[in-house]
């Protein structure tokens, strides 16, 4: 853990949201800060409103924290521009979210290069194909390569989410309340996957859940109440 | 996978919602190509008629006045091998058998077999039999008369002499012929044939070459020469200079109406003219080919007198050798033995002579001068020479001095026996000799200053004809072919670009298209904001995310640009039918054809899909802007600025408002008030900055209902203002597209040409002449005098009060806006500025160079270079029928074939000038020595006298072809056809109005789908269904009435001089009309769309949050 540098330290970060009426912002983070290092595993829970989504969002550069500092592999993020964030989004960062928001109109591999259209370089999607079929095959996914989200359980849906979260080999797999929507089955299917995954992959998972059950299952659990982050001694459950 | 990929999948996923978007693409992208066929229909309907007119005619020499012989054709035929055909072009006029109906204008031609074989196609008749005539369509409609009928043709006989020249008889010159209608020949069998563009058809009588020729006293003579290739050939290479050739190598003196004679007693010969004065050109050339040749002119005197002793009527001649001594001086006069003993006269003797003079106007002017008698010479030899004379028309011939007939009045009773004696024995060997510069200063003319050249004995045995002829080009005694089928071709495709024009009617339905398109395609993907923030959250940067959307959009705004193509076709049918219909003013024919080139239809579609697609990537560049968690959280959020912001947008709204309305008020109040001056313009100004003050204000308003806090008591009214207020910018939108297409529609209408305000006055369009009159034949005498009057027998009682402007026509082509060729050389009026400037007729729109007001037209006589004419036209024909500004300069070809420079000066606005170009009378003279006398006529005539002073004149001057009709009617016909563009504009901006209206559907439809949850919250609470509906419709009414109300009002502010000048007919039907469709069409789409986002289970959408 402290060989290396950690691949995200947060220093002291707050956020302010403008108020509807008052002049006065709200503050939903207050001098948040964490280090994550590579391949680690964390959860935040907390209660509903408590800011873990915003934090996030923060993190994964989808907002930018009101003071504070995000350092991302030794890149202060706060110095880059909105397009240089893009890339950052696009090379480093893997996102999973409540829905799954795949793109109706494309089949399951088509959505799981989608990531690789972002950036102009010509040869990314070769590269990438056979890395999709193989992440698809490993979660399963491999007959339903040509079908449409449409026609996947909700499940599966989230699972090619997931491989589409993963495709460009990001370094922080950031995942916002993944098995919300999902059954129970389908919840602790995916749970499963992504602390496999987690390993397999290398790749750092940040977990935002009310579920304590997936909590339980990441090396680090944080709680976020009133904007404090705080963290709970590490569960030495899953490392096994 | 790839960009594209992701396009066409989302195309395909989103194809109903993009259904929306594309017709609005394929509605604009249609009517720009329809706009472009409609330009390409009238251009190619235009050539069509082009071709037909002129069937296969490549080259045509139009000699006019002019006559050559017939046979001239035949040898130019031969030389180039091609066919072609003499003609005996005159004007005239035809009345049916009854005299019940009449046309004027009818060009009467001699014509054989070789005319039909230059047709496009052949005529259904071998040959025109000698008492028939064939005539157009056009003709056969004037008159409403068929084959087998009868027809009375009156045409001027064409006389070598001008009408105009000195000595010229005043002989009926009108020949009336009657003949039977034998054929209607169509359009394509040379019905239309003319050497002049214009899609209005002529009147056309065909008649036997022969039969007219000797009706009109001019046997195996011609005015025409036409040369196409021969049948069965295609274009031979005939060109200009070829035939020009064939032209030098052929022609003989005869065809200059020159002869060459032997004089009697092998004297030598000499050259003479039929047209009595020989040309200057053809003197010289005379001169070139023999040096020793010697000039001579004689010239009819009325009086030669010495104290109380007079002789009448005499011949006199100013020469050189051998009869006058070259030591003689200048007031020097040697005279024959008869009048020195007629005048009692000796050497010494002081002798006054009086003579004619032929002034403007045919005004006779005696003139007198006095000689010294310097010698009596005995009348034998040469001094005894009968051939002297010149052949005067109507003297020649005449066996005794009664039966002279002179064109000018001549005292009878003055005539003694002595002089009918000597008439009858010596002719008119003239009396008396004067030195020949005398003489040329004395008689000297626009014709000539020459009766005859002289050649010495040894000139007489070389090949004089010859050398004369070589030494005179053809082109400067009228014989000059022109390339007519090149310049029809050129007028043609130059004319009038009525794609531009639709292009510009349609423009508003083009952008109510095109921002219907932009809206849906909007609408369409703020439905899928989630998507917009997956990417953006997937690492896209927002302009890439553009971009995907972009390339979707792009494959919308080729398959409208396709499609379009396809609409468009429909469009330019279903306007060229509007066009022969009820716009028809605007083009004067209903022969317009569909005619669509694959170059315009692929340029139509390519701009159409590449606006389209320009009008999406500008909807697009507010997308992708917001933050993605906010986007895959809630959609899009309001634009209710925050409380500061919106104060600073509700200050700079209100100030524009202000402005724009201090502005407008300053703009009347400085402008017009004080005198009643602010015109139409300043007017239309001010409506302008009024509706932008308008919809400032509604910006303004908009901001403050939208930023005001919660109110306590929600209204329901309140409620719906305050929704309308939530997305102000598609509010705006939608006001400022009402506003601004209701303000063009209605307003434009301020811009139609009232030809009837005002007339009376010289500033207006009819220069205050009440009268306008176009002759077909030449009118010499003066209409204002009473002598004039007199040669007509018009009672001068009827006349009183009346006086005529007079104007020379020099025939080209109409360049008014009837006209839809670009005219290559318009017709040309010549006039005497002065009458016109003392006057102060006409307003002028643009001046050359600044000049006081009142001497403007006086510019005419500016130019004494002798190079460039200076000339006026009206502004509107120089700019659009011409394509020329003021200052600029055309080319023309005077009679004896030189160039010269017609430079417009100035120009006049808006008036019955139009399709002609004027210049000073004597440059015209100058310029056209041998068109004779008059053929339009400007008349002041008491305004209750203008019935009968038209009725008087015309039925006098029946015989010429006099057509008077009112000044004011006339500029209507011209303002008709401004007028019926403008009913256009406003027919498809109506259009364009309508489905501005539609867009208004779209935005309700998108805000009250984006607030279903808000609506179903009000169901739960207790709000009835219909009420809500209510509240969405009120709350977009509110948009309509808005948009409208601001453009109503603003144009009303710019149409109030023409709401309160005298008269005004404003089209307060369609207006009113236009108005209630639009907002017909906006509460239909608004409810439908109400109807449509509120139908289904509304309390779902609440569970669903
Ligand atoms: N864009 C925003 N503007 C204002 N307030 C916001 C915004 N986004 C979130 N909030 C507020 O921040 C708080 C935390 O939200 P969120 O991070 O979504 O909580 P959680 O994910 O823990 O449920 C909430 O009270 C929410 O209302
Ligand atoms: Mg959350």
């Amino acid at each position: 853990m402290s060989k290396s540098p950690p691949l995200l330290v947060l220093e002291r970060i707050t956020k302010d949201f403008p108020s509807l009426s008052g002049a006065t912002p709200v503050q939903i983070l207050r001098n948040v800060s964490i280090k994550v290092s590579d391949a680690e595993s964390l959860a935040i829970i907390g209660p509903s409103g408590s800011g873990k989504s915003t934090l996030l969002n923060v993190i994964g550069t989808l907002d930018r924290p009101t003071r504070g500092s995000i350092t991302l592999e030794g890149d202060d993020l706060a110095k880059l521009d909105e397009d240089s964030l893009a890339l950052v989004r696009n090379r480093k960062i893997g996102f999973v979210f409540q829905a799954h928001h795949l793109l109706p109109q494309c089949s399951v591999l088509e959505n799981v290069l989608l990531p690789t259209l972002a950036s102009d370089l010509p040869n990314r999607i070769e590269d990438s194909e056979p890395r999709a079929r193989r992440l698809l095959d490993r979660v399963g996914l491999s007959a339903r390569l040509s079908h449409r989200p449409g026609q996947l359980s909700g499940g599966e849906r989230q699972r090619v989410a997931v491989v589409r979260a993963l495709i460009n080999a990001p370094k922080l797999l950031l995942a916002d309340e993944p098995t919300g929507a999902l059954d129970r089955a389908s919840a602790e299917n995916l749970a499963q996957l992504l602390v496999e995954l987690n390993r397999e992959e290398g790749v750092a998972l940040i977990v935002v859940t009310h579920s304590m059950q997936l909590a339980k299952r990441m090396r680090r659990i944080c709680e976020l109440t009133d904007g404090d982050l705080r963290e709970l001694e590490s569960t030495e459950g899953d490392k096994l | 996978m790839t960009s594209w990929t992701l396009a066409i999948r989302s195309l395909r996923f989103h194809a109903r919602s993009h259904l929306g978007s594309l017709l609005g693409a394929a509605v604009g992208s249609g009517v720009l190509v329809g706009a472009l066929v409609v330009g390409d229909s009238v251009r190619g309907s235009l050539r069509a008629m082009a071709i037909s007119r002129l069937g296969k005619v490549e080259l045509a020499m139009a000699s006019n006045d002019r006559l050559f012989r017939q046979k001239l054709a035949d040898d130019i035929g031969a030389s180039l091998d091609a066919t072609t055909a003499p003609v005996l072009q005159i004007l005239g006029t035809a009345t049916t058998g009854d005299a019940d109906a009449r046309a004027n204008r009818v060009h009467v031609m001699g014509v054989d077999q070789r005319f039909w074989e230059l047709a496009g196609d052949p005529p259904s008749f071998s040959a025109i039999s000698p008492d028939s005539v064939v005539i157009n369509r056009a003709l056969a409609d004037q008159l409403q008369t068929k084959t087998g009928e009868s027809l009375l043709l009156r045409v001027r006989k064409p006389s070598a002499l001008s009408q105009d020249a000195p000595l010229s008889p005043s002989e009926d010159t009108l020949v009336a012929v009657r003949l039977n209608v034998q054929a209607v020949v169509s359009d394509s069998e040379f019905g239309r044939f003319s050497l002049h563009a214009s899609q209005i058809p002529p009147f056309n009588a065909f008649v036997a070459l022969p039969t007219l020729a000797s009706r009109a006293g001019v046997t195996n003579q011609a005015n025409l020469l036409l040369i196409g290739p021969k049948r069965g050939e295609g274009n031979t290479a005939i060109t200009l200079d070829s035939a020009t050739k064939a032209l030098r190598e052929n022609w003989t003196l005869a065809d200059a109406e020159l002869k060459l004679q032997e004089l009697p007693n092998g004297n030598g010969a000499e050259l003479r003219s039929d047209r009595v004065f020989i040309d200057s050109p053809a003197s010289r050339a005379a001169f070139a080919a023999d040096s020793e040749a010697r000039g001579v002119l004689t010239y009819f005197v009325n009086e030669m007198r010495i104290g109380e002793r007079t002789t009448p009527y005499s011949m006199v001649t100013a020469m050189g050798a051998p009869i006058v001594p070259e030591e003689m001086a200048e007031n020097e006069i040697l005279l024959n033995q008869w009048l020195a003993d007629d005048l009692g006269a000796k050497v010494g003797d002081e002798l006054t002579m009086a003579y004619y003079v032929v002034g403007l106007a045919r005004a006779l002017e005696e003139r007198r001068e006095t000689f010294r008698v310097g010698g009596i010479i005995p009348m034998q030899g040469a001094a005894a020479d009968p051939t002297l004379m010149p052949d005067f028309p109507g003297l020649t011939d005449a066996e005794n001095c009664r039966d002279w007939d002179t064109g000018f009045p001549i005292e009878l009773s003055q005539i003694r026996e002595k002089d009918n004696a000597y008439w009858e024995e010596h002719r008119g060997t003239p009396k008396a000799f004067v030195t020949l510069a005398a003489g040329q200063r004395l008689w000297g003319n626009r014709f000539g200053d020459l009766t005859s050249v002289r050649f010495g004995d040894q000139a007489v045995g070389t090949d004089l004809e010859r050398q004369i002829r070589d030494a005179l080009d053809p082109a400067s005694v009228g014989l000059q072919f022109e390339p007519v089928r090149e310049s029809a071709l050129a007028a043609s495709s130059q004319s009038q670009d009525f794609g531009q024009l639709f292009l510009g009617f349609s423009f508003f339905l083009i952008i109510a298209a095109l921002m219907l398109m932009a809206l849906l395609f909007q609408f369409g993907i703020e439905q899928r904001t989630s998507e917009v923030g997956v990417l953006l959250a997937l690492g896209f940067k927002p302009g890439k995310v553009r971009l995907l959307f972009l390339r979707e959009g792009a494959v919308i705004g080729i398959m409208g640009g396709l499609l379009g193509v396809f609409g468009g076709t429909g469009y330019a049918r279903a306007m060229l039918y509007g066009l022969s219909t009820v716009w028809r003013d605007a083009v004067g024919t209903s022969a317009l054809s569909y005619h669509a080139s694959p170059a315009t239809l692929i340029i139509g579609g390519v701009s159409g899909a590449g606006v389209a697609i320009l009008t999406i990537w500008l909807a697009l560049r507010k997308q992708a802007r917001q933050p993605a968690h906010q986007l895959l959280s809630e959609g899009p959020a309001d634009e209710s600025p925050s409380l500061s912001g919106a104060g600073w947008t509700k200050r700079r709204t209100d100030l524009i408002s202000r402005l724009c309305l201090i502005a407008a008020g300053g703009l009347i109040v400085l402008t017009g008030m004080p005198e009643g001056l602010a015109g139409a313009e300043t007017f239309f100004f001010a409506g302008t900055l009024l509706l932008a003050a308008g919809i400032a204000q509604c910006a303004s308003i908009l901001t403050s209902l939208g930023a005001s806090g919660t109110s306590a008591k929600i209204a329901f009214a309140h409620l719906a203002v305050r929704n309308a207020t939530r997305k102000r910018k598609r509010s705006l939108a939608t006001i400022g597209l009402l506003a601004c297409g209701s303000f063009l529609v209605m307003s434009i209408g301020v811009f139609r040409l009232e030809s009837g305000a005002g007339a009376a006055k010289r500033s207006s369009g009819t220069g205050g002449f009440a009268l306008i009159g176009e002759a077909t034949h030449p009118v010499v005498q003066d209409l204002n005098t009473q002598s004039g009057r007199d040669s007509f027998g018009i009672d001068s009682a009827n006349l009183a009060g009346v006086e005529v402007v007079p104007f020379r026509v020099l025939d080209g082509e109409d360049a008014s806006c009837l006209n839809l060729n670009r005219a290559q050389k318009p017709r040309l009026l010549g006039v005497q500025p002065e009458l016109l400037a003392k006057r102060g007729a006409f307003t002028f729109a643009k001046v050359v160079e600044e000049a006081p007001l009142e001497d403007r037209w006086l510019l005419l006589k500016s130019g004494k270079q002798a190079t460039v004419v200076p000339a006026i036209g009206d502004q509107a024909s120089i700019q659009w029928a011409l394509g020329k500004k003021v200052g600029d300069t055309l080319d023309y070809t005077d009679e004896q074939g030189n160039e010269f420079k017609i430079r417009i000066v100035a120009s006049v606005a808006n008036s019955i000038l139009q399709g002609s170009l004027l210049i000073d009378e004597s440059a015209f003279i100058e310029r056209y020595p041998s068109t004779s006398g008059y053929r339009m006529f400007l008349m002041d005539a008491p305004g209750e006298k203008m019935e009968i002073v038209s009725k008087v004149l015309s039925r006098a001057l029946r015989d010429f072809g006099l057509e008077i009709e009112p000044a004011v009617r006339r500029l209507a016909a011209f303002n008709a056809v401004q007028n019926t563009y403008l009913s256009t504009f406003q027919v498809l901006g109506g259009l364009g109005l309508l489905l501005g209206s539609v867009g208004l559907g779209v935005v309700v439809l998108r805000n009250v789908l984006e607030r279903r949850s808000e609506l179903a919250l009000l169901l739960a609470v207790g709000f009835g269904s219909n009420a809500l509906r209510w509240c969405v419709l009120s709350e977009h009414g509110v948009l309509l009435l808005l948009g409208l109300g601001v453009g109503a009002v603003a144009a009303f502010v710019a149409v109030l001089p023409a709401v309160i000048a005298p008269g005004a007919q404003l089209p307060y039907v369609s207006l009113t009309l236009t108005l209630a469709l639009v907002l017909l069409s906006g509460i239909v789409w608004t409810w439908v769309a109400a109807r449509f986002a509120l139908r289904g289970k509304l309390l779902d959408a609440l569970r669903n949050e």
